[in-house]
């Protein structure tokens, strides 16, 4: 792979030891999320200064929750009755986040788009974007419900860490992927190694070794056409109240997605100061589209449902040029309906059939 | 700048239009520059904000005027407003009606009930403009007389020179000779150039699709059709996730959307 440690000046190792001083540092400087071994998986939860000294756990996929309502919280104030107090609890303190995975970057990647990048700043995920520090790991333990490889991505990061760590024999090869990483680095000083090829190689081996795992069980998902081709097809075919029978519009998948950033604003006045909430929102709830004087254009469950597919890979890459879904598999996890997407796409792609065209126009 | 934030805004007087319609005249804090067709979120601090296009002329930008009518919780609030009272604005959002295709066209525009209002701001526009476009037919229609909006101005706006206005309401009623019947009825004998007209058509959904419906028969192209659709626009950037129409995000893409970009689109039009 010609990824050889002596040629790569920010390609490092460190001991354990090593990782519990930084994190015993970051917890002390700023709120420190990190992995939590629960009954289901890992969690993400806050450590308090004095509990990073013991051993950080390692999670070899991404945890539970997603990381997006660190930066898009689930319910925000994000703007108040007078201008000039408006800018009033918009500083959110400082968050670092260890165990970060491929994918959850991916996801913040898209977000990044959304709600900082482009016309529109969300003002507390721009506030808290700019103080945050990200610490990803190369998955080593993917979940079955796994497929970022089915959207071209990898199990491991490639872009949008701080610092990156993959274990190895001793420790970890430690990737350095930005100024903030660097300056992180500088402080640790002699907590850092250069890397030698043996571990980088031995890293690259573990990656490969995991890809070839997350795309081995992701075969029998694999569709001949992108995804966004199945969709389209079926826009007029009865083949959503199928795949959407067993679907009791929990909303789990959109707040579990790391991508999924409906929001609805809702006024209110809690103290007598008028404040403007951000609320998470999800597309597959019956109010989601509900107009003035309670028209909805979605009004059955059906339409909704396949409106969630096809924003993710149809209208958001359009919209957006990328595809609002990392295949991080959490929606899997957490449907009580039992749906898979992967197990969707594919029945979108194979049991087309015209007998099932419900308007012929 | 955030984007969330309103900016404040004084009523400074409340027109009542019909018993469900009100306008209200606004003097934001600043100039608002707007293009007819694009709209603003009108709130009140506290309470909720709904989207409105601005019924007056684009070409004020320090004083605009929303036509409202009272359908939901945000709307029964601002009915309740007096002059003096204080809303908060954000906007204007979207593309506005696309005026550089009117240029030396007919321009048939197609109203029903509060839809007027939109429309509007367009024919202010239109009426400043009559040097490049050759005629400007207005079809408007309410259920019933009382709810005819604007009904002040319609005989001054049939007098203007290359103007035509019809008015229709949906069933008979006591008092009113005028002409009976939907909006679609108005369309079936109309006396336009149609291989040089355009039509830009604001109302109900329903009335909509008829309306589309009846201008194809006449053979208005899907090119030369424009609808202001409705659906649920809150953050007013195509980002909060409800107000699509297939591809499309009606707060940036729309409000007004050619036909031609949405017919192939399933349930696009209810
Ligand atoms: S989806 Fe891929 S990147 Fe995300 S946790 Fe699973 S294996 Fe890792
Ligand atoms: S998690 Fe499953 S059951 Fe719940 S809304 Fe999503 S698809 Fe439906």
């Amino acid at each position: 792979m010609g990824v050889a440690g002596e040629q790569c000046g920010d390609v490092l190792f460190m001991e354990p030891g090593g990782l519990r001083d930084l994190l015993r540092g970051l917890a002390g400087e700023s709120a420190l999320l990190s992995p939590t071994r629960t009954e289901h998986g890992f969690d993400l939860i806050r450590v308090e200064p004095g509990e990073a000294a013991v051993d950080p756990p390692w999670n070899g996929a991404r945890t539970i929750p997603p990381l997006k309502g660190l930066w898009f919280r689930p319910a925000a104030v994000v703007a108040r009755s007078t201008p000039e107090t408006s800018g009033a609890g918009l500083d959110p303190a400082p968050i670092a986040v260890y165990g970060a995975r491929a994918c959850d970057l991916q996801g913040l990647a898209i977000l990044d788009r959304v709600l900082r990048d482009h016309v529109f700043r969300e003002p507390v995920y721009c506030a808290s974007r700019e103080r945050n520090l990200i610490i990803s790991g190369d998955c080593t333990e993917p979940a079955e419900s796994c497929f970022c490889t089915l959207l071209g991505g990898l199990p491991h990061p490639t872009a949008g860490f701080d610092l990156n760590l993959a274990p190895v024999s001793g420790g970890y090869v430690v990737e350095v992927g930005s100024a903030r990483g660097r300056a992180l680095v500088g402080q640790h000083t002699g907590r850092f190694a250069p890397a030698s090829s043996e571990q980088v190689e031995e890293r690259d081996r573990a990656r490969q070794q995991v890809e070839e795992r997350v795309r081995r069980q992701n075969e029998r998902f694999a569709t001949r056409e992108p995804f966004e081709r199945a969709i389209e097809k079926n826009l007029k075919t009865r083949i959503w109240g199928e795949v959407a029978a067993t679907c009791v519009e929990c909303g789990a998948c959109n707040l579990a997605c790391p991508t999924c950033h409906c929001f609805q604003l809702q006024d209110a006045a809690p103290s007598g100061a008028p404040l403007r909430f951000s609320l998470w929102d999800s597309c597959i709830s019956a109010g989601h589209a509900r107009m003035a004087g309670g028209g909805t254009p979605r009004l059955q469950l059906t339409e909704r449902f396949k409106n969630h597919y096809y924003h993710k890979f149809v209208s958001f890459p359009r919209n957006w040029g990328v595809t609002a879904c990392t295949g991080c598999g959490r929606c899997i996890d957490v449907c009580p309906g039992r749906i898979d997407k992967r197990s969707v796409l594919l029945q979108l792609e194979t049991r087309w059939i015209p007998s099932e065209v419900a308007e012929v126009e | 700048m955030n984007d969330l934030q309103p900016m404040r805004a004084r009523v400074e007087d409340v027109q009542v239009e019909t018993p469900t319609i009100r306008t209200f005249v606004l003097r934001p804090e600043r100039p608002v520059p707007f293009r007819a067709g694009q709209f603003v979120q009108l709130g009140i601090p506290g309470i909720g904000e709904a989207p409105f296009t601005p019924s007056s002329s684009p070409a004020v930008a320090e004083r605009l005027e929303t036509t409202v009518l009272r359908t939901g919780f945000v709307t029964n609030a601002l009915h309740a407003l007096e002059p003096g009272a204080e809303v908060g604005l954000r906007g204007p959002f979207g593309k506005g009606y696309p005026i550089d295709h009117f240029r030396d066209r007919e321009v048939l525009v197609v109203g029903g009930g509060v839809g007027l209002a939109p429309l509007r701001a367009l024919l202010y526009h239109l009426f400043s403009a009559m040097h490049w476009v050759r005629r400007v037919v207005i079809r408007y229609g309410a259920r019933n007389p009382a709810e005819l909006c604007f009904r002040r101005q319609y005989a001054e706006w049939a007098a203007l020179e290359r103007v035509d206005f019809l008015e229709t309401i949906d069933r008979p009623a006591a008092g009113w000779n005028g002409r009976v019947g939907l909006v679609t009825t108005l369309l079936d004998d109309l006396d336009i150039d149609i291989p040089n007209a355009c039509a830009v058509s604001c109302g109900p959904e329903v009335m909509l699709k008829f309306v589309t419906y009846k201008l194809l028969d006449i053979g208005l192209p899907p090119e030369r059709i424009f609808l202001s659709m409705n659906r649920n626009m809150s953050c007013g950037m195509g980002i909060c996730g409800r107000c699509n129409v297939g591809p499309f995000f009606l707060c940036k893409d729309g409000p007004d959307m050619c036909y031609a970009d949405i017919k192939d689109i399933p349930y696009a039009l209810g």
